[in-house]
This record gives structure tokens, sequence and C-alpha cells, in this order.
């Protein structure tokens, strides 16, 4: 049985939207490509005491669990474990361990069963309490490094339900995290990476990272930078040069690569339409200065129609 | 497991508390905006001169109130630190002596509060849920129709008597049953689901202003009539005393007409997807069959709120709404139908201190004069448009407290909005008595948000329910029942004797 901690490790934030299904199916393609251990974790934030006109919403619960009722949470992750069955990444025969923890204040707490195949492939399926659902993810990064963060966004249209990943809860997690997030909206598998790249060494890094991660699940790579003006020109070819290095380096094709002038934010937001995810280097901007100064990667986060990564 | 087994559950907030870093400052100062903003109103308003007609005094205890607000609707800091801050204000920065303010937050409308949750977490222990269920659909039948009138009735029927978090605590799994049963198809029922879980939440709401332990924001307001009216040297003031027996004549019919008018909203708003539940229904009947007949101890445990009720009918007029409810929690404690343990867990003190407190500091606007020069600004403002008496200001005092009672608790509401009201009555010559059940009715229309009221957050708690279905049966809902309210304060309160 394979024991060692370097297996790719992704964790997918699910909240039992479509776009979280979406999500899971594209998690299961670079998993397979990156032999991928995946967690699924559902945030449940806690219950508001006081909301509830004095009776602790404890009592609630336990009064719904004595029905033999699920708690929301147990839905989203059941359903997801159905579909990475269906789709072939694990069986329903995996050894399976559930883990539970008290959490002061709630009845169930937290919940995780692990499901580990023969090989030492494992499945995690976390439900998690927390004050609040950006928080919950982040300790959970924090407590178990991952490669990937996916956050399945479902937008406004998908409704407000208690534990749904919207637009706060993505921000204050791309803000705050320490590694690498993927924000899938309305993610498709099969339309390449565009690799957006300037000329500093953490940005090639990034390409080469993603470049490979992709690579493995047979995503197409593309490459591309923007220069403000005439002048920069020279300066986005050469990010393009050395990003094209380091990934061939990696042993990585590039399929095309492409030198825009403009507004970089709308430049790849156009750009990036037609691909599965628009990938970016983590912003150099950190703390108050994120106030003051606009990060590119931010704004293509917030204001691109499809799915973005940030590479840490 | 293996070696490489995920860690697990961490200690949730870990991420606050702490290493001094500057991310931390920043989120910890970014979480209580709120906070500093209402210092720095606060402090604004202190150092400008209070306007004409408005003692010293009054103007510190109107700063308190409207800082009390901001934290009251905004919850940068947990509601109940900013009861503390309320009580530890009324002698730091309104010079209150500290008996003085300790006596005012101990009354009958704060004992009834307190009694009043521990019946109700006494009651939830009892498991009668499953009985209330059987109730129900042996009543409605397998139709989603007959259901929804089912559950709302009940609810309703309940809610004017117990507090609705009581009622909402055992109607949810009763709901969440029939939607989980209905739906082993597959196929999603959120139509459904929508219409049931929330004719409990309206079903609720609707029927709070039913009878005085309908809700604290009722007691609240009887409690107001007599501390500002009543005086035992005049018997003329006696009608101040409002008996449980006058406030249902007022107030039940009104819950009683809106009840078919919730489940047309509710049909209007989500299309069910099935129009028969009988598999639902069936199966619902085979787990409460389960349950054996009633048990001696739950035949006690009706008899114990039976006779609370009772009480409250009976003696509320002379020994307080409060004592009464603590005589029932008592009951239930003697008889050994619930455990102390699960009432100390099961009741969260920190609304006894929130409502004790926000009670005491409208009794501070009523005798610091704010009260009274809020309600004259008010009516020298509305004058001019010709909303300053009769049912035009009727309907725009029920407006506002329809909107302050959607930003927070329905019972602060009144608290805050009490002793404005009732001044307003005595300034514009209208009765306090009328303009007292218009505030306190008007108060339980926090239909808009989750938030708003106990009902509401529990349904919305069972993960089916998007906040945005609340505001669009809400304003349905409240436009319905300000009609409602209004037809009963022109036509049918005159010919009770208002």
């Amino acid at each position: 049985m394979d024991t060692s901690t370097d297996r790719f490790k992704i964790l997918l934030c699910v909240d039992g939207s479509e776009e979280s299904k979406r999500g899971l199916r594209y998690a299961v393609r670079v998993g397979k490509g990156n032999d991928a251990d995946i967690t699924l974790l559902y945030v449940r934030p806690r219950d508001p005491s006081l909301g509830t006109g004095g009776i602790d919403l404890r009592l609630v619960r336990e009064n719904v669990l004595d029905w033999g009722l699920e708690l929301p949470g147990m839905r989203a992750l059941e359903e997801a474990r159905t579909q990475l069955i269906e789709m072939g990444f694990m069986d329903a025969h995996w050894r399976s361990k559930a883990v539970n923890r008290e959490v002061s204040g709630d009845p169930v707490g937290d919940s995780m069963i692990v499901y580990t195949s023969e090989t030492g492939a494992q499945i995690v399926l976390k439900n998690m309490v927390s004050p609040s659902v950006a928080r919950g993810i982040l300790d959970e990064c924090d407590l178990n490094e991952y490669d990937l963060t996916i956050l399945a966004m479902g937008g406004e249209k998908e409704g407000s339900e208690r534990g749904r990943i919207n637009w706060d809860v993505t921000r204050t997690v791309v803000l705050d995290h320490h590694g690498t997030v993927l924000l899938a909206r309305g993610i498709e598998e099969s339309h390449g990476h565009l690799i957006c790249v300037t000329n500093d060494q953490k940005s090639i890094e990034a390409a080469a990272k993603d470049a490979v991660m992709a690579s493995r699940c047979d995503c197409p790579v593309h490459l591309f930078s923007v220069s403000e003006n005439e002048e920069g020109i020279a300066d986005a070819e050469a990010a393009i040069v050395a990003a094209r290095e380091a990934i061939e380096a990696a042993g990585v094709k590039i399929v095309d690569q492409a030198v825009e002038v403009g507004d970089p934010i709308d430049c790849i937001i156009a750009r990036g339409q037609p691909y599965s995810v628009i990938v970016l280097a983590d912003s150099h901007v950190k703390g108050f200065r994120r106030f003051f100064e606009v990060s590119v990667g931010y704004k293509v986060l917030q204001f691109a129609h499809n799915s973005v990564m940030i590479v840490r | 497991m293996t070696d490489k087994a995920p860690k697990t559950l961490v200690k949730s907030g870990a991420r606050l508390s702490g290493n001094g870093s500057l991310r931390s400052l920043f989120n910890f100062l970014r979480e209580r905006r709120w906070l500093l903003v209402a210092l720095l109103v606060g402090a604004i308003l202190f150092f400008i001169p209070p306007p004409e007609g408005l003692s010293e005094e009054g103007k510190r205890a109107l700063i308190m109130t409207l800082m009390a607000v901001i934290l009251f609707v905004t919850e940068p800091v947990p509601l109940p630190s900013v009861a503390l801050m309320i009580i530890v204000g009324q002698v730091l920065f309104l010079g209150r002596a500290t008996a003085d303010v300790a006596e005012s937050l101990m009354s009958d409308s704060v004992l009834f509060i307190m009694g009043s949750l521990m019946l109700a977490v006494a009651i939830v222990k009892q498991k009668l849920d499953k009985r209330l269920a059987y109730l129900i659909v042996s009543m409605t039948g397998p139709k989603t129709l007959n259901i929804a009138v089912g559950i709302a009735l009940i609810s309703g029927l309940m809610a004017s008597v117990i507090g609705e978090h009581t009622v909402a605590a055992m109607m949810l799994p009763v709901a969440l049953t029939l939607i989980t049963l209905a739906k082993e198809d597959g196929k999603s029922i959120r139509g459904v689901a929508a219409i049931l879980l929330l004719s409990i939440s309206y079903g609720c709401s609707i029927a709070g202003i039913g009878t005085p332990s309908g809700g604290a924001r009722n007691v609240i307001m009887i409690g107001y009539w007599r501390e500002f009216f009543y005086d035992p040297l005049s018997p003329e003031s006696g009608r101040y005393l409002i008996s449980y027996f006058r406030w249902v004549m007022y107030a039940y019919p009104i819950f009683l007409i809106q009840l078919p008018f919730l489940t047309f909203v509710l049909f209007r708003v989500f299309k069910p997807e099935k129009s028969d539940l009988s598999r639902a229904v069936v199966k619902l009947r085979e787990q409460i069959a389960a349950e054996g007949p009633m048990r001696s101890r739950d035949w006690v445990a009706i008899s114990v709120f039976v006779f609370t009720l009772i009480g409250w009918i009976g003696f509320s007029q002379n020994i307080g709404l409060g004592v009464v409810a603590l005589t029932g929690a008592i009951a239930f404690l003697v008889m050994g139908l619930t455990r102390w343990e699960d009432m100390n867990t099961g009741v969260n003190w920190g609304v006894v201190l929130l409502y004790a407190a926000a009670i005491s500091l409208g009794v501070e606007m009523k005798d610091s004069g704010a009260a009274e020069w809020v309600a004259s600004s008010l009516l020298a403002f509305l004058s001019p448009i010709g909303v300053d008496s009769g049912p035009p200001l009727w309907l725009t005092i029920a407006g506002l407290t329809t909107l302050v009672t959607n930003t927070m608790s329905n019972g602060a509401a009144v608290a805050v909005l009490g002793p404005i009201t009732l001044d307003m009555a005595a300034s514009a010559g209208e009765s306090p008595i009328r303009l007292g059940f218009i505030t306190a009715i008007s108060s339980s229309f926090a239909y808009f948000t989750v938030v708003a009221t106990p009902a509401c957050m529990i349904v919305y708690s069972s993960g089916y329910l998007k906040t945005r279905d609340f505001l669009r049966v809400g304003y349905r809902m409240a436009i319905i029942s300000l009609f409602f309210l209004m037809i009963a304060a022109m036509f049918y309160w005159p010919l009770i004797g208002l």
C-alpha cells in the first residue's frame, strides 16, 4: 500500500450546486492524470444561536436527528461520492473509516469518512462546522496542505442557501489562501489552459507548475502575455520565451502563444473566454497594499465569465 | 486509516486566534467596523448641543438607543454584549444609580421571556412532534395543498399560545420527513419543500400576534401600557391593564383571517412538483405507528401545558404572565418531565439579557423625555403631509415598525419603538392602546429576511430554502398583513370597545 505523503492532493469544496458537480468532473480529470487523492469538503456555517429567539438551534438539530434525518451537507457529499463511483474514480467497495469530533454548541460536530483503495488512493468526505464557509475552507487548507483547492462557485442564480460558495466566500479564500486555488465557474474539461505570464520568476514558475498539471490530464496548454503599451511588448515577449523554455524543459508541449497590447484585465478576460481555465500567478500585492493597488489576478478572478486559477 | 490520513477537525476559528499579524488585526477591525461606526456616531452626537425641546439627559438616552439600534441591526459583536453595554452605559453615561438600573432589568416581561423559553425547551423535549405529525396527516390526507394548510393551521394554532421557536422546532422534522420521503424517486421537489417549510415559518409568524403568550413583543407592550399609563390611584387607568382574554379579542381574528391567504400566496409563488404526497404520507404513518400509543408521560406533559395556558388566561391579570410561565417551567422540572441540564443548555440566556436591557433602555427613553421628543418631532414632520392622526398615522406607524422589525428581533423593535409610538399617541390625541396594538402586531410582520424571526431561521437551517424565498413570499404577506391590521383598527376594534 502506498503510504507516501507526496501524492497530489486536491480539495474540492462542494455546496450541492450544479457547479459543484461540474467542479467534481474537472477534479476527477485532474486527479486521474496526477494520481491524486481528493477531499470533498462541505462547510456548514455554525448556527446562529440568538437568531432563533432564545432557544438554541442545537435543540432543533437534535430533534431533526432524532427523526433520522440528515443534516445539510451530507446530501451534497453523498451525491458527490455517488458521482465519483459513476465516473469510475472510486468503487463502492473501498475501505472506509469514519471519524467524528464534537464541536462545542453543535449537535453533530465535524465528521469525516475516509475511503481508501487497495493501492492507497484516498477519497475523503468532510462535513465541517465553522463560523463561516470561508473560514472552514481556510482552516482545512492550513491543516492539510493541498496542491490544488477547487472552489465551485454557482453564482447568484444558484441561490443563497446556507453553506453556498458565493463570491464573498471565494474572495476571502483566494485572498487568504497560501496555495493554488481554482475558481471553477461553468468549467468545461476539454478546452485547455490559457496560462498568462509576466516577465518575472514567480510567474514563470507558476506557468511551469500549471503546465505540468494540465498536461498530465491531457489539457492543452496555451501561453499568453499582455503589454500595457508598445514599449512593453519586448518584455511580454521575453516572458513568453522564458515561460516556454521552462514549460518545455518540463516536457510539456505548448499548443500556441500570443502577445497583446492593451489593458491586461480586459485582454485576459476576452482572450480567456473559450478556454477551460485562465491561469495566473499569485499577485504580488499583499496586506494593506491590496486595498490601494489593483491586482490583475483579483480582477480577472472577479470579472471573468469562466474558471480562473491562481497559482502559488 | 493510513499514516497519510488527512488531519482533521481543526478547531474552528483558529485562524483568528492570533499571531498578531497585520492581517489578523485588519480582519478584526473589518469584522467590528460597525462597532466603530456606532462609537463614532455616538461621539459626534455627544458633542453636538441637544436640539430644542430635548434635555441633555434625553439626548444621552437617545444616543445610547441609536448606538444600540446600530449594533442590534449590524451585530458586529455578540448581541448579549450589546445588552451588557446598555447596562454599563446607563450607569456610566446616563448617571443612573446601579441599584436602579438593576431593578429596571427585571420586570414581568423579562420573567415571561425567561419562563417561556424554559417552557419551549421542555415542550420540545417531550417529543410530541410525531403525535402532531399524525394529527396533521390524519386531518389532511395526502394532497399537498391540504397538508400545507394543515401544517400552517397547526403551526399557527400552537404558535398563537407558545413561542414560535417551540413550534418551528417541533414542526421542522415533520416537514423534512415528508420532503425526504416524497423525493425518493430522485426528482427535485423544491417547490413542495418551500411550501411546506414556509407554511411553518409564516404560519408561526402570523399567529404570534394572537395571544400575549405568542411572543415577547406582546408582553413587552403590555408591560409598557402598565408602566406608562396605569396609576393604581386612578380607577380609570385600569383600562391600560390589558388582560390575556382582551388581547385575544383584539388580535386573534387578524391571525385567523390571514391563514388562507398564506397558503394562497405560497402556492402562487411556488409551484409544487407533486399535488399528491400519498407515498410519503403512508411511510410517515408507518414511522409514527412505530411510536406506539400515547404514554402517560405524554398526557402529563400536555396537562401541564394546558394548566399553564389556563393560568395565563385566568390569573395573569393578577400575578403576571411571567410568573405563570415560570410556574409551568417549574412544573415540568418538578414532575421530572425535563431535566435542568436540558433547560440550561437549550435556552440561550443571552436573549433574556438582551430583552431585559432593551426594555430597560425603552423605559429610559420614556423617563428622560427622549421618546416624547422623537414622537413630537416625527409628528411635526408628518403633519404637513396630513398623516399626523387617524388611519394615515396608524399606517405610518405600522409601516415603520414593519421596516424596523425586519432588521432586528421583533421584541427589541417593540422595546425601542414602543415608548415612541405610545408618546405619539399622547401627542396626537390617539388612543395609546390602539397605537400600542398596531406597534406590537406589526412588529410580527418580519417576513422579508431569514434572520427576522426565529421560525424563519429554524426552517432556513434545513438547507432547502434560499434567502430570496423569504423576500418573494414576505412582501406579499406584509401587504396582506398590513391590510388586515388596518381593517381591524378601523372597523373591528371600535366594535369591541376601542
